[in-house]
């Protein structure tokens, strides 16, 4: 065992065993480095440094307070995949595909705030060549640049969802209209683990588009989140339950949510 | 000269990008509204993005612009799944059927037989430039 390690298991005995949080922020202050390394090896995907590294200290942190002093292993062991699991979280949870160029990461960002303001200002909701015409650019720069964005929340959740060969003869091609109806009730039935995987936003969200016939820019607005926003949470909490829907079933999912 | 497009991909979730930039690109000569893209690129990844509707290797999606509405026609799918959760629309308060969601963000929602494959006939009003239809 090295010097270091002797020293970081003091601390972590003191901030563990008496809540010594002097223990801890000393703890915290000596990976400092470690996280700046880690939150380096991220920042070329269109984030300041200084932003990934307040979101590394917060895995650090976590693996501090849940650190197992009796485990035997390294504290560095344990944080390093606790702080890169933070920063990839972060990314996943800001909507942006690490595979997204910056410069369209940007123009997603403008365009969001463009379509925002176009549709206070145009009393309705913004065409392509309007938007295009608004930040400048070309209507295809336009439609990439809302790909991307897109793109992101299925690409986020892109689990396999299996298609099933035996479908191919389906015995309820040949059903009549009551056992018709009773197969959707059954669809309704697998529901309840698909929405498990949704939080209340997202429900509403649900809710509000689909049986209340909100658009997505009045949802926006009761919500107060932006309408790219809306977009992507509605396409995103579709897929989770089809998602979930289908890795309960062992098969792909009917019924796509509830509101 | 016919104001139609017709693309055939693999029905595999990753070829489904392709399809959304051609919709993009009709939206935009067409002066769709931000929003009416947003509902025919769901009511497209409904089909599409779920391969559990696939009925072959290949699914086509056949896009046609008529004088105020755009009218987008996919398949060959599954038929039995589709009429399934097609006809669960109708006064379902209790979920968000397949068919809620078409008839949510599209309007007219059609199961075509067509070539021996069933097909999914969409049909959404375009009510002019620039507008939120």
């Amino acid at each position: 065992m090295t010097l270091s390690s002797e020293n970081d298991r003091e601390l972590l005995r003191a901030y563990h065993g008496r809540g010594d949080l002097e223990a801890r922020e000393r703890l915290i202050e000596q990976y400092l480095p470690l996280v700046r390394s880690l939150a380096r090896r991220y920042s070329y995907r269109g984030e300041l440094l200084e932003d990934l590294v307040q979101v590394g200290c917060i895995g650090l942190i976590k693996a501090i307070d849940r650190f197992d002093v009796d485990r035997g292993v390294e504290l560095t062991t344990y944080a390093t995949p606790n702080i890169i699991g933070e920063i990839k979280r972060h990314f996943r949870d800001k909507g942006w595909s690490v595979r997204v160029p910056r410069g369209l990461q940007e123009l997603n960002v403008r365009l969001s705030r463009l379509i925002e303001e176009l549709t206070v200002q145009l009393e309705r909701s913004p065409t392509i060549p309007e938007l295009a015409k608004a930040a400048g650019v070309q209507e295809e720069e336009v439609l990439e640049a809302l790909e991307t964005g897109q793109a992101y929340a299925t690409l986020s959740l892109s689990a396999p969802s299996g298609g099933d060969e035996s479908d191919d003869l389906d015995p309820l091609e040949s059903l009549g209209e009551i056992e018709h109806e009773y197969e959707v009730s059954e669809d309704r039935a697998v529901l309840a683990p698909g929405l498990r995987v949704l939080d209340e936003r997202e429900r509403r969200i649900l809710q509000l588009r689909f049986f209340d016939g909100l658009t997505q820019s009045q949802i926006a607005q009761q919500i107060g989140i932006s309408q790219m926003h809306v977009s992507r949470l509605i396409r995103r909490s579709l897929e989770k339950i089809r998602n979930e829907v289908a890795a309960d079933n062992g098969g792909p999912a009917s019924q796509i949510a509830q509101g | 000269m016919t104001d139609a497009i017709k693309l055939t991909i693999p029905h595999q979730k990753s070829y489904y990008g392709v399809v959304r930039l051609v919709v993009g690109g009709l939206a935009a000569r067409l002066d769709l509204s931000y929003e009416s893209l947003e509902d025919l690129q769901l009511a497209l990844e409904s089909l599409l993005g779920n391969e559990a509707y696939a009925s072959g290797d290949d699914v086509t999606v056949e896009l046609s612009l008529r004088p105020g509405s755009i009218q987008m026609l996919v398949g060959p799918l599954d038929g039995a799944r589709l009429r399934s959760e097609l006809a669960a629309a109708d006064g379902d308060e209790e979920g968000v059927s397949l068919g809620r969601l078409l008839a949510t963000v599209v309007g007219d929602v059609r199961l075509e037989e067509r070539d021996g494959g069933h097909w999914v006939r969409l049909e959404k009003r375009t009510a002019g430039s620039g507008s939120s239809a």
